[in-house]
């Protein structure tokens, strides 16, 4: 059945349990991607997924259930179940669903239909061939894909909230592959936009430069270091960090930002904004995933936490206001707390001039491991890295085999300059992260 | 359980996907219940709760593939799935009548306790008991969280050569993470014992002792200095210290980087890749563990694969497509997360083989040195194999002795020279569980081994 018949029988199937408060959280996703290796088109995928997600209150607690089978059964299994869920939690805090009227800013809404097998094929295919022209060590283990999703989410409870919202995005990227005396050496470069307006060009040039810059390359002396953290680095560490700035792992004892709201816990440069109508994003929302408006902020502002983030149950426990972060990381998660377009605000200073202030020190363009090798309930990080020496305010030679580490919460003091060169990732659900290239003092490196 | 779909419809669905030219078409069916419940803070305070369903259908012809994937399982929506895939990979017209004949594989993992069956709160239970032990170990213990994890995975894979079969791979997992706190420090201990069984998994293992051993290891790692940084030579303990293979060899074996030359391993078959004294060998067939399955997830029969011989590569893991590529048979290794994701070679249960030295003597072998007694997790690019895990309980040892514990190390390196610098592997091989994430989408694998050492690694450190 339709998503209009299955929400009716869902009502219906309330109505025969007593439940009067509850809400429909459908997420439809479409995605299609296409890959091409040598000189020929490998692999086409495309999906089509939709889930419901049912909550109620029953005895003043929240239950939970999901279904992708949209039938009579489900209608009344996921009600069933969402009681019975809710009858087993014994966590008595308050719990909400939101009233209609809030006033909404408007989203731009992402219209772009996804691009067809046709109009993508010829995108890869040239890359391939771009990359093959490019440089004589580029070996057949290079790909080139293209993938492009969309993402249609709908909220409506018993309180008469009625919301849609649709986002989506197009990437393209390539994994070079280059082999020199037996050894081979890897880099990938990806853009993020439309499938006609990317610049294949540019994009092969920068995974094959990213690749060739690592030829070469020795392990650095176990030292302290200032570290120059690419801007797309310094994105991965707000990600594997965020965590620390929920108000539920805060209230929780998972963040070590308990009490801090108001104190000085980064370096006065550094102003770190969540905005989820940021411009150019496609993944804007208007409304958070419990239908609550949602809004820019300054998480941190020149150095000072301003505020954690909320939904309606942590800000109501400290007697504030929701921040409108509550987030569902699929349908048929429960509501937790995630930014949305969260980056660091970007600085006055070129790269090269960051460079230039740091004189001697490591340049990081790659870390790996994030979800083992970092903690955010602890803070601390030791990062597989790679990258080059910086050496008279330049670039220097290819460095590897090394790690960086130190304690999130410290590194945020150390930051010393900031560069301008902010730039986003890859958008997952409505969150992606930014930051411009960031130099750090002090960090910890171990390499030989 | 009546099939998830009948064998007239799949029958359709095949015949429409390999309309347009296709040599081979393939269907995959899926209903999954998965069930999570979270304890903190003493309390239930979360329980998910899904229902996943839906149908993937792919299509090759010579080396190429195309997948399309649908939660629509409607006739129709199922045939314009089929539609998509057969129209991206060929445009002529065939005509192929296909008859689906229904094989019954054997089930080496009966199921005493289905846990969609079982009340809430006899989860509860279980969770509150792990817990209760993690908070009662020691006062510096300020926050546990405790989940219990089963999934109900019903798969059916057909394809155009008439195999029309089905499998149902239950599997359930307790995770504690505790956390000590002193003087506005955090650290934490995780403990995630997960099998290819129901609830009677806690016949065999005790959750109190789960919820304790995560409550030692955060409360031990509380009083530890920083591990110190640079090369020196490491002891391994079993279990998921297992991870360092995984990491450093297991994913570059996979045909999904081997058959397009992504591999350091590529063309190296019967050549000496590790320390005489490393055996590896990935096993999906022991009864009852977390990798473990029937088949695989293009229905082939899943088998024990001798990775490494006493140091020699003895085989790749492979599925079907990629095996085609190499010129090689499945290896009975395709997996998927679910529907959505096309599948391809990944790994199932993966060890090192118990070896020639006895414990004790690795230790007293070390002058200086790190003993890993428990690992997180890694990750490894393929192609240059440079590899990373993480230490979360580790201590110094010098003279032979195991001394301070130390915290926030990470080892670092390149699985070809790492494996070659195995020069000692112990005799008390054990499992420890993970999720695997790649490509074809985040799978249950085991990892494990033996005590072992690595006679020279990078360790991150401060």
């Amino acid at each position: 059945m339709n998503y209009a018949s299955f929400k009716e029988a869902v009502a219906a199937a309330a109505a025969e349990h007593g439940i009067s408060d509850y809400e429909l959280y459908y997420m439809e996703d479409q995605s299609v991607s296409i890959s091409a290796f040598k000189t020929e088109i490998e692999n086409f995928s495309s999906s089509v997924s939709g889930g419901v997600c049912f909550r109620c209150i029953a005895d003043g607690k929240m239950g939970y259930a999901a279904t992708e089978l949209l039938d009579e059964e489900q209608a009344r299994e996921i009600v069933i179940r969402a009681v019975e869920n809710a009858r087993t939690i014994e966590n008595t805090d308050p719990v909400f669903l939101h009233n209609a009227g809030d006033s909404y800013r408007e989203a731009s809404s992402y219209e772009a239909p996804l691009p067809t097998a046709e109009q993508m094929i010829p995108f890869v295919l040239d890359c391939q061939r771009k990359a093959q022209d490019a440089d004589s060590r580029v070996s057949e283990g290079t790909q080139s894909q293209f993938f492009a999703g969309r993402t249609v989410v709908r909220l409506s409870n018993s309180n008469g909230l009625d919301l849609q919202n649709v986002t989506g995005f197009q990437c393209g990227l390539v994994e070079a592959v280059l082999e020199e005396n037996g050894e081979k050496y890897s880099g990938y470069d990806y853009r993020v936009g439309d499938l006609a307006q990317i610049s294949r060009k540019e994009l092969v040039a920068g995974a094959v430069k990213r690749a060739a810059g690592t030829i070469g390359a020795e392990t650095i002396s176990t030292d302290r270091y200032t570290v120059v953290f690419d801007p797309e680095v310094m994105a991965d560490l707000l990600a594997i960090f965020c965590p620390v700035f929920s108000a539920d792992n805060v209230q929780k004892g998972l963040s070590l930002l308990k009490g801090k709201e108001g104190e000085v816990i980064a370096a006065p440069g550094v102003t770190l904004v969540d905005d989820p109508l940021y411009p150019g994003c496609t993944v804007q929302t208007s409304f958070d995933a419990e239908g609550v408006a949602a809004y820019t902020k300054n998480v941190i502002e020149n150095g000072v936490l301003n505020t954690l983030l909320y939904n309606l149950k942590t800000a109501a426990k400290e007697g504030k206001k929701s921040t409108g972060n509550a987030y569902k990381g699929s349908y048929a998660s429960n509501v937790s707390i995630a930014p949305y377009s969260f980056y660091l605000k970007p600085g006055e200073l070129s790269r090269e001039e960051v460079l230039s202030k740091v004189g001697k020190g490591v340049y990081i363009t790659e870390i790996n491991g994030g979800h083992a090798g970092a903690n955010a309930v602890t803070g601390d990080f030791s990062l597989q890295s790679a990258g080059f020496l910086i050496e008279d305010g330049k670039l220097g030679k290819p460095v590897k085999n090394f790690t960086v580490a130190d304690n999130f919460f410290s590194l945020l003091k150390k930051i010393r300059w900031i560069g301008k060169d902010l730039s986003f990732g890859i958008p997952s659900g409505f969150t992606v992260f930014g930051a411009p290239t960031v130099a750090v003092e002090d960090l910890s490196v171990a390499g030989k | 359980m009546p099939s998830i779909l009948s064998r007239d419809t799949i029958r359709q669905v095949l015949q429409k996907a390999v309309s347009t030219g296709a040599d081979f078409a393939e269907v995959y069916a899926e209903h999954t219940k998965s069930n999570s419940m979270v304890m903190i803070d003493g309390k239930i305070d979360s329980i998910t709760d899904n229902f996943l369903s839906g149908v993937g259908v792919r299509v090759c012809k010579g080396l190429k593939s195309a997948y399309a994937s649908t939660s629509d399982t409607t006739l129709s929506g199922l045939l314009s799935c089929a539609e998509n895939a057969a129209q991206a990979i060929a445009n002529g017209s065939a005509d192929r009548q296909i008859n689906l004949v229904e094989r019954i594989f054997g089930d080496v993992h009966p199921i005493k306790i289905v846990p969609g069956t079982v009340a809430n709160s006899v989860k509860a239970d279980i969770i509150r008991t792990a817990y209760a032990a993690a908070r009662e170990y020691h006062e510096n213990i300020s926050q546990v969280q405790a989940t219990l994890l089963d999934v109900d995975h019903n798969i059916l894979i057909a394809n155009s050569e008439g195999l029309f079969t089905e499998d149902r791979q239950i599997r359930t997992r307790l995770m504690v993470n505790a956390v000590a706190s002193k003087n506005g420090e955090n650290q934490s201990g995780v403990q995630s014992p997960g099998r290819r069984m129901g609830l009677e998994m806690f016949d065999t293992i005790d959750p109190a002792t789960v919820g304790k051993e995560a409550a030692r290891q955060a409360v031990t790692m509380l009083s530890a200095g920083y591990c110190p940084a640079g090369k020196m030579m490491v002891a391994i303990e079993n279990g998921f210290g297992g991870v360092i293979f995984h990491e450093a060899c297991g994913h570059s074996l996979e045909a999904t980087s081997v058959a397009k030359g992504r591999s350091q391993f590529a063309g190296k078959l019967g050549t000496q890749i590790a320390n005489p004294k490393v055996s590896a060998v990935d096993d999906g067939t022991i009864p009852g563990a977390w990798g473990s399955i029937n088949i695989d997830d293009e229905g082939h029969p899943s088998q024990r694969n001798l990775l490494i011989e006493n140091g020699i590569l003895k085989s790749y893991l492979i599925d079907r497509l990629n095996g085609k590529r190499m010129g090689m048979a499945s290896t009975g290794s395709a997996r998927r997360q679910n529907y959505t994701y096309e599948p391809t070679s990944r790994m199932t249960n993966t060890f090192i083989l118990n070896g020639p030295d006895k414990n004790e003597d690795i230790i007293r072998s070390m002058d200086y040195g790190l003993y890993c007694r428990q690992m997180g997790g890694g990750s490894v690019n393929p192609v240059t194999g440079r590899f990373n895990f993480a230490v979360t309980e580790g201590y110094l040892v010098r003279n032979g002795q195991i001394c301070e514990p130390v915290r926030g190390a990470s080892l670092i390196g390149t699985g070809s020279e790492i494996l070659m610098n195995i020069d000692m592997v112990g005799q008390n091989l054990a499992t420890g569980q993970g999720m695997c994430g790649s490509v074809s989408g985040s799978i249950p694998t085991d990892v494990g081994q033996p005590l072992i050492r690595v006679s020279s690694i990078t360790v991150g450190g401060r």
